[in-house]
Order: C-alpha cells, then structure tokens, then sequence
C-alpha cells in the first residue's frame, strides 16, 4: 500500500521523460538546424510507446496486484455502505469505524457515506505565499486508479495504431491541402517525432490530472492538456483550417476556464486551501481538505457551508434579506468550476471547438475524444463532486441535457465521417454530465469509462477508412466491409456498444450497461421531483435513439450498399496489423469492459466490474436525498435506490427499445432504403437545415461574439478616437475660447496677471530648478542615491527614537 | 568600540566584525561608482557594492559568528549564490552595454552619456 | 595575552585586511588596469572570508564564478576599450572631495549600524569549538532542487526550486540579451546578401 503512491508517479512520469528524450534527441537539433534521418526518428515513436505501454503494466499492477487485494470487491456488496465495517479495521486510516452502525436494513433509507477509501499527500512544496501553499501532491482512490488504468491502456492502442497511421509523415511530405503563393503544394520535412513528443506530453498531463492532490495541481495540468491539443490539433500547422481550430480550441477553453478560475478564488479564499484529501503532517496532525471540510463527521458527512462561508456570506448580504448561509457561494464555486469542466468536455454553449478539433490527425482526434481532454471535464465534475450543492448539480443536468440533445440532432445530418463522430462524442458527454447531475456519480462515470474504450474504437476505425480512402466524405464511401472487413466488423462492435444493444437485465455491449443506469437514474430522478423532471428521461431517451439511428446512418453509409465512388473504392485495401491489432484489442474491450464478473470467480476477479470498482469511490456524502436549499423543491435522489425494480425495469426496456428503434431506423431509410434519404429531407427542410448548419452556432458566435469584438475595436479606432474624443476636445477648446473672451472682456486684469502668471512663472522656475538635478551624469546619481540613503536612515532612526520608542 | 578590537586576536570574531568589512566594500563599491569616468569603473564598483552585500548574507547566515537560533541559516548563503549567479549575468550585460556604447561615442566617458538630462 | 592565538580570527583579520586594503586601491588608483586587478584581489580575500565564516561552497563558487569568470569578462571589457586616452580619466578635484564626504557619512552609518545590535557580537570561544565542521555543497545543492536536508521538518523553510528555475530561465535571456546587444551591427552589404 505505502508504494502505491511511487509506483503511480512512475507511471505518471514515463511519458514526460518520453517526453523529454525525444524532445532533447529529436526537436532540439532540429531547431538547431540538423537534419535528423527518418530512420532513426522511427525509434522516437518506439520510446512514445514504451513509456506508455509501461505505464499500463505498473497501473495495472497497482489495480490488482496492490488496491483490490487490499480492498477486495467480494467483501464489498453491491449495496457499499455494508462494507465498511470489514474495512474499518484494515489498513485505511480514513474510515470513519462509527460509520457501520449507522446503515440501517431497509433498502431505501441510507445514511449518507462517509469518505471513501483514499491515500493523499505532497510529494513537494513548490512554494508558499502566506497562507497559500501550492503542492505537487496525490489523491488516490479507486477513481484514480481506475483512470490511470483506462487512460494508459487507451493511450497505449493508440500510440500503437498511430506508428502505422502517422506513416506518411516518415517521409517528405507533399500537403496537398495548401496551396503557397505561387500555386504549388507545401512541400515540407515529415515531423513523426514531434507528433509522439506531444502525444507523449498529453498522456503525462492526463495523468496529472488524475492524481493531482490539489485543485491548484490539478488546473495546471488542466492547462497543459489545453495547450497540448492546441499543439496536436494545429498539428497540420500549415493549413490554414487547422491552426484556425487549434486557435478556436483554446480560446474557447479559456472561455470556460476564466470561470473556473472564479470558482477556484472562491473555494480558497473561504476554505483556506485546495487540497482535496485530509494531508498527514510531520508532526501527526492532519492538514484538513476541502471535502473533509464542507462534509463534516460531526454533521452526519451532509454538505455544509464552512463558518467562514457563513461569515463571509453574511458580511456581503444587505439588511433584511433572507440569509443564504453561504449556499449562494458553494453554489458559484460549484458552477464556476463546472465553467471550466464545460469547455474541456464542449458542453453547450462552448460546444463549438470540439468538431472543428476533427482538423488534427484521427490518432489525435481518438485520444482528444476519449480517453484525455473531454474525459478531463467529466473527471474533474466526478473529482470535486462534494463540493456541488443541489442547485449545482441541476445545473449541470440541464446543460447536459441541452448538450446531448443538439449534439446528436446535428450528428444525424453530417456527411464527415470524423464529425458525425465528434458530435456523437459530444452528445455522449453530455449523457455523462446529466448522470452527474442528476446525482448518478456512478452511472456518470462508468459511462466515462465505457464511452472512451468505444469511441476510440470507433475514432481508430474512421481513422483505418480515412487512410485507406483518402476522404472523410461518407457519400464518396460504401460497401467497404468488402475491402476491409476487420475494420468494419470491429467498428460493428463499436457502434452497437455506442448504440447500447443488449439484453435487458442479463448481458449486453458495455454502452448498454453504462447507458441502462443513466435512465435508470434519470427515471428516479424524474419520479422523485415529478412535473418538468420528466424532460431529464424524454430527452436522453430521444438522445439514445437518434444515437443508434446516426451511428447506424454512419456503418451503412460507409461499408454496406454499393460503393459510391469507384476509383476509391478500388484502391481502398485493410490497415496493417500495426493498425488493426489495436481496434481488434479495443473491440474486446467495448464488448466487455461493462461486465461485472460473478461472486464466484476466485480472487481479485471476484464481482470485478467497473460499476463495483467505482461504487468504492463514491465521494463523501452521495448516498441518500439530498435535498436543495435555494431550491428547496429539488430533492437528488440516492443512486442506490435507482436500482430497485420499480425503476429498473421500466429503464432497461425503454433503452433497449429506443436502440433498437434507431437501428431499424437507419436500416429502413439508408440500407433497404425503403424510404429514400433525399425524400425525408425534402419533408423536413426547416430541421434539416437546422441540423446541417449545426443549428448556427458558429454563425450565432461569429455574430454574438466575434463580429462585436471586431467592431468595437474599429469603432473605438474611427468613430470613438475620431468622432468622440476629437468633437469632445473641439467643443472643449471652443469652450475655453468663449470663457477666455469672457474673462478677458469681463475679468480682472491684474488678477490674472498677478496670480496665474505668478503661478506660471514659479512653476517655470522650479522646473528649470529641478531640470538642474537631472544632468544625465551617472555619477551624481549614484551620489544622489548614498545621500538620500543616508537621509532615509537618519530620519527614520530619529523617528523611531522620539516617535515610536517614546 | 574598544572591546571588540582588544581581544580580537584571541576570542572568535562576530556577525558585527563581517558587517564592518562588508561596508568597507560596499562604500568602496559606492565611491567608486560616484568618482568613475570609465564605465568599466563603474562596473567594478558594482562588483564591490554586491561583494558587501554578499559578505553580509553569509555573515547573518553563519553558525559560527552568532547563536544559530539568530542565524538565517543556509537561506544566506543560497542567497549569496543567486547574488552571484545575477552579478555574472549582470556584468555580461553591462558589459554588451558598454561595447555599443563605446561602438556609438567612440569613448567609454560615463559624462559622456547625457542625452537624457534635462 | 593570557590567551594564544585564536586562528580563524587571525585569518579573518587577514583577510579582511586583504579585501578593504585593495578595495579601497580600487578607488584611489585611476588607472583603469590596475583596478580591475586589485578587484581581483579584493575579491579573492572575500572568497577567503566566506571559508572563514564556514560557507566553503559559496566561497569556492566565489572563486570560480567572480575571480575566474566576470573579472575575466571585465577585464576583457578594459581591454576591448581601452585606449591610451581612456586608461585613466581624472575626475574633478570637487567631486573627489564631496564622494568622499559622503563616503564617510554612509561609511560611520553602517558601522552605527553594526555596531548598534548586541546579538551580532561574537560568542565565546567554547562556543564556537563545540560547533562541528559541516561541509555545505551538499544541503545547498539540495536546497537548490527543493529538499531542505539542513532543516527537515521545519514547516517554515521552502525549497528553492522555483527560484531556481526562474533564475536560469532569466539568466538564459540574459544571455541571450547579452550577444544580440554585443554582436556586430550587419551593414548594408550583409543585408543585400
């Protein structure tokens, strides 16, 4: 247990040493001007994915040669709050021993948890202003580990598929997408290495996020992840395409980021720290965390306001209004927060930047949407989950909601394989945000977990036709299965995973399961609140079915039919093994990671399964209703209570049907094409052409956000400098031109003589003085500096004497 | 003042002992600074200003002239090594300065220097 | 004299000798040369009066970093400089006397100051023996990567770390500051190239 720390900052640190070697042996004599041979920059990729591929051998080890034999999930019952007074005993300090009596036997009824089993501490004090210590430090729990062991296992397929993918770029390249000023194609040097040093450096910021200890480490690494994918998106430098996405990427996040940063002030200057775990000091005491601190034992571990909180809030609040006690504050931290999560995971309204990152290479597009940078907002939402009240939490539901719901309307029209695919990734994302804020921390991110092994499936699949067909275009695609059949086949897999195909209540695609527990939960959600609530199961419902119908659109339009276009139909042919060894090993996965292994598999593999793996790291305080305060109608209900039969049957057939609804779907109108595709258009004009331009998003931006920017900064140019500032001054100097002849007519003569040419007059005097003392010779300077110091000081020794000493 | 130069020679010397020769140089540094036409001399009394300062740092930080409860430890003598890391990087500039300024005026006359009077 | 010879302390006088003898040769000469050798020297005794006060690292760095390189820069200066007119520039009789005016003013301050402060006087001599020779390269190395070895524990000394990294990132645009100002000016015919 005492190396588990260790051994995850290795994991942690191979891809930044990666990193570092092919930086240092590669890029640096590049820029110095040496030409580095192609054939030893294949060894960069060898090291990329070395480190990588290590680093999933020590998280694995870390999940099951150290955490779950020491925690096993066979003591653990479904149900886990029975758990703890089996692992109160055991090696975590953490577990409160008074907790265990509190469980009661009804199935409905819990008493709110207690912590979850963690380790926290700083590995290094970067530096301390005052009260404010900024630490590298770790938060370990299962969700940790679990991460680390998805994110390096995904990470590692795909720095495998790339070395085949990236192949072009081992040669001179020929970009035949930019055209120079005298009409010939960019002719430019390969870049391999550079594209495995920032896929490198992209899993180490990943990683850092999910062991960060603090959420100061953890923004840092936020930022790295951010500038990471600006470095991979714009990786096509030279297109102008790509740089405006890697731009639109960026500023789009800082957007969101900007209020992350107000959510962060708030939560430390009111809790003091931004440690989310109980820190052991030298001296034996605990440095408290910001969970333990707004969950306190005392309180039953229910969220509350901190004193400071209260005070604070109270000092701001006017005479005679209701107080908040402080809810108003957790609540803007709680949102700020969620700011930054929204742009990392492109929830609605900073949804934009997301298709448009479709510009980098697909290697970078499978890792962008799965398993780092959108996972990174989900993640942090389920990281600081105690921190978000009730009202918080809804809404995160409901831009959640919003997000899956545009998301997939859009997906139905596009015709890029890659976008069709993006916006399929956004609206999964917000599946997960709507789990998390109806209060499924669970069903959130095991959808996380599920998502990211079949959307890189899926990514790494378009990838495989991409570079066999040289088009993202699905109308020029069809009856590829025949040319290609390990590529379509395992993006079958995926779509039916993504689809949540299934049988209900006994063993279905891994999306299935995932999916089934999100209704499941919104169904809860919607039979506890009642009215309105009931949006939260129509909408992801409706979400679900359009999900199986464009996933189907998209299988069917790319490998069934007859093939569109000839010429590349001929040359199409299957990926290497460097490629398609990573989708078969990832279609394994998006069938099964999803499973819960039976009680009686002997060992570790006992009721092995994500769910159960993340059940252990339910945060503090997340069983049992937890009801609004500002909102004092809003009850989020208790996730274990979604799973009794009253919701849980109803929830699994109606996801089951509504996929298997989209499917017939699609396969009615694109493969019998029964009814043809130009007629359903031709029906729906207005929504489709909604769809098609995306609902004018970039449109609504452009002319919302960038238009005014632009115009304010010319009419400040021409009309303010020109029209304002200058007529102000005119009518200033025409002012003072009356008042003059007013004064000179009217006014006194010797006054004005007397007094305002005095003051002329001595004012002149003392600058001719004063211009004296600036000579421009360096030595009176020097001089003038010892005199003063020595005035300084003899005044301020005089001063301490008879002022201050008395 | 008496008392601490009668027994210097057989009881251990002090932080107030170092402060003195610290000033000693730092005044030096200061004259020589004022008193220079030669910009090269203005730069060496750079060098002596920060070798006084220097010398005060490693003073307070020393076990061995006051009770190490007092001490600032080894922070003074870090201190000191950044002071020195800067004054190198700090001459090499002066240094450029100088260069160009000689390269433009054909002289290194200080007084030479007062496009900037008033 | 009861008491023999207290060693470091004859060594300080030395050295301390050493430093403001030629400190002040500094000022007093004006040929511009032999100053910057007596630096050298006055420098050089600093460097003795760091291993006297215990800093053996900073006072080898000392040796190295000044003596051996910015002196060495300096004296590079002078001799890209120099020519016969500039060897040695007279200031005014005036200004000589009101800079050592002022001198001495500053100067009876900071002994004023030294002075003033009962704490900085030196322990006994028991005191000092009892205190065992510690070399300091390797906590100052560690301190500069972050690990205070010297006081472990202490909740109010930080490592040095980031500053570290600040200074040699300011150190590198120094530097490169340095050579873009230094370098000879391109005339039209480079540009034309």
């Amino acid at each position: 247990m005492d190396n588990l720390p260790t051994l995850l900052m290795i994991a942690w640190l191979l891809p930044l040493a990666s990193f570092a070697v092919i930086c240092i042996g590669y890029s640096v004599p590049q820029l110095l001007g040496l030409r580095v041979r192609y054939s030893t920059q294949k060894i960069a990729s060898y090291i990329a994915v070395g480190a990588i591929v290590f680093g999933f051998l020590i998280s694995a080890y870390c999940l099951f040669g150290i955490w779950l034999p020491e925690h096993p999930l066979a003591a653990s019952s479904h149900h886990g709050e029975e758990q703890p007074d089996e692992l109160a005993g055991q090696a975590s300090p953490f577990r409160p021993t008074a907790f265990a009596e509190e469980h009661s036997e009804e199935g409905h009824k819990h008493a709110t948890n207690g912590p979850p089993l963690y380790q926290a501490g700083d590995w290094y004090t970067l530096a301390r202003f005052g009260s404010l210590k900024l630490t590298i430090g770790y938060y370990i729990d299962t969700l940790t580990i679990a991460m680390f062991c998805m994110v390096t296992l995904i990470a590692s397929c795909i720095h495998i598929y790339a070395v085949g993918y990236m192949h072009d770029e081992l040669h001179d390249v020929t970009d035949h997408e930019v055209t120079l000023s005298n009409g010939e194609h960019l002719h430019r040097r390969g870049r391999f290495q550079r594209f495995f040093q920032y896929f490198s450096l992209f899993s180490f910021s990943m990683l850092g996020i999910c062991i960060s200890g603090n959420l100061a480490m953890t923004f840092v690494f936020w930022e790295l992840v951010g500038i990471c994918s600006y470095f991979l998106i714009g990786f096509y430098i030279e297109r102008h395409s790509a740089s405006t996405a890697a731009n639109k990427a960026f500023i789009v996040n800082r957007v969101g980021d900007f209020g992350m940063i107000i959510g962060l002030m708030a939560l430390w200057s009111t809790l003091g720290t931004f440690s989310f775990g109980d820190v052991d000091k030298a001296d034996g005491t605990k440095e408290r965390g910001m969970f333990s601190m707004l969950h306190e034992q005392s309180n039953g571990y229910e969220l509350a306001p901190t004193q400071r909180m209260i005070d604070f809030d109270a000092s701001r609040q006017s005479e005679g209004s209701e107080p908040t006690n402080g809810q108003w504050l957790l609540f803007v931290a709680g949102v700020g927060i969620f700011c930054g999560c929204m742009g990392k995971s492109a929830q609605f309204p900073l949804h934009t930047w997301l298709p448009d990152a479709m510009e980098g290479p697909t290697p970078v597009s499978a890792l962008v949407h799965s398993a780092t940078m959108v996972a990174a907002g989900v993640f942090l939402v389920g990281r600081v989950y105690p921190i978000f009240t009730p009202e918080a939490l809804l809404v995160i539901a409901v831009i959640g909601c919003i997000t899956l719901f545009l998301a997939a309307t859009i997906a139905i029209t596009a015709v890029d394989i890659k976008r069709v695919l993006a916006y399929s990734t956004v609206s999964q994302l917000g599946f997960m945000m709507l789990a998390l804020g109806l209060g499924g921390w669970v069903a959130g991110l095991f959808h996380l977990i599920t998502h990211a092994f079949f959307k890189s499936l899926l990514f790494l699949c378009s990838g495989s036709v991409i570079h066999a067909v040289h088009s993202n275009d699905m109308r020029q695609m069809g009856g590829l299965r025949h040319k290609m059949p390990i590529t379509a086949y395992t993006m079958l897999i995926g779509c039916l995973a993504i689809a949540g195909i299934g049988i209900p209540f006994v063993l279905g695609f891994s999306g299935f399961h995932s999916k089934d527990v999100i209704v499941e939960q919104a169904i809860h959600f919607g039979q506890t609140n009642g009215g309105y609530s009931w949006l939260f199961v129509v909408v992801p419902l409706a979400g679900a079915l359009m999900t199986s119908f464009y996933m189907f659109r998209l299988w069917y339009m790319t490998f069934a039919g007859k093939p569109r276009d000839h010429h590349r139909y001929n040359h199409a042919h299957e990926s290497p093994w460097v490629m398609a060894g990573p989708l078969v090993l990832l279609a394994v996965f998006a069938i099964g990671v999803g499973w819960t292994l039976p009680m009686q598999m002997p060992g570790v593999l006992s009721r092995l399964g994500v769910e159960n793996l993340l059940d252990t790291a339910r945060p503090v305080g997340q069983l049992g209703n937890k009801h609004g305060v500002l909102l004092p109608n809003l009850v989020i209900p208790d996730e274990h209570a979604s799973h009794v039969a009253a919701v849980k049957i109803p929830a699994g057939w109606s996801a089951i049907l509504v996929a298997v609804a989209g499917i017939a779907g699609a396969t009615v109108v694109y493969l019998w094409e029964v009814i043809s595709a130009a007629s359903l258009r031709r029906y729906l004009n207005l929504l489709y052409h909604a769809t098609w331009n995306k609902w004018w998003f970039d449109e609504l931006y452009d002319f919302v956000f960038v238009r005014p920017t632009l115009a304010i900064s010319r009419f400040i140019a021409f009309a303010l400098d020109r029209g304002l500032i200058d007529s102000i001054l005119h009518s200033f100097a025409w002012i003072y031109r009356g008042l003059a002849a007013v004064v000179a007519i009217v006014g006194d003569r010797w006054l004005i003589d007397n007094s305002v040419d005095t003051v002329a007059e001595k004012t002149w005097d003392l600058g001719l003085t004063l211009r004296s003392v600036q000579t421009g010779q360096l030595r009176q300077y020097v001089m003038f500096i010892v005199v003063c110091t020595i005035a300084l000081f003899i005044v301020a020794t005089l001063w301490w004497r008879f002022a201050v000493a008395g | 003042m008496m008392p601490l130069f009668a027994n210097i020679l057989t009881e251990p010397v002090g932080v107030a002992h170092y402060l003195v020769v610290g000033a000693v140089l730092f005044v030096c540094g200061a004259l020589c600074m004022a008193t220079k036409r030669n910009a090269i001399g203005v730069l060496l009394g750079i060098e002596l200003v920060l070798n006084g300062a220097n010398l005060n740092f490693i003073a307070f930080g020393s076990r061995y002239l006051r009770d190490s409860q007092g001490t600032i430890g080894l922070d003074g003598q870090l201190m000191s090594l950044f002071v020195i890391v800067l004054a190198a990087a700090e001459a090499a500039v002066a240094l450029a300065i100088a260069l160009n300024f000689y390269n433009s005026f054909s002289s290194i006359d200080v007084d030479q220097a007062d496009q900037l009077q008033g | 004299m009861s008491d023999p010879i207290y060693w470091p302390s004859f060594f300080f006088l030395l050295f301390a000798g050493i430093a403001c003898a030629f400190a002040i040769a500094v000022v007093v000469s004006s040929n511009i040369v032999r100053m910057a050798f007596y630096l050298v020297m006055s420098l050089a005794a600093t460097a003795g009066l760091f291993f006297v006060a215990g800093a053996d690292f900073v006072g080898s760095m000392q040796v190295l970093i000044y003596v051996g390189g910015t002196l060495v820069l300096l004296v590079f200066g002078v001799m890209l400089t120099s020519q016969d007119r500039f060897i040695s520039m007279k200031t005014s009789r005036f200004e000589l006397g009101m800079a050592a005016g002022v001198g001495a003013c500053l100067f009876l301050l900071l002994l004023f100051a030294a002075w003033s402060v009962p704490e900085w006087r030196s322990l006994s001599r028991e005191q000092v023996d009892a205190i065992a020779l510690e070399p300091t390269a390797t906590p100052l190395g560690m301190a500069l990567l972050g690990a205070r070895v010297d006081a472990p524990e202490s909740p109010d000394v930080a490592g040095y770390l980031l500053v570290f990294e600040i200074i040699s990132v300011h150190l590198l645009v120094v530097l490169v500051g340095a050579a873009y100002l230094a370098r000879a000016k391109r005339k039209g015919s480079a540009i034309a190239e």
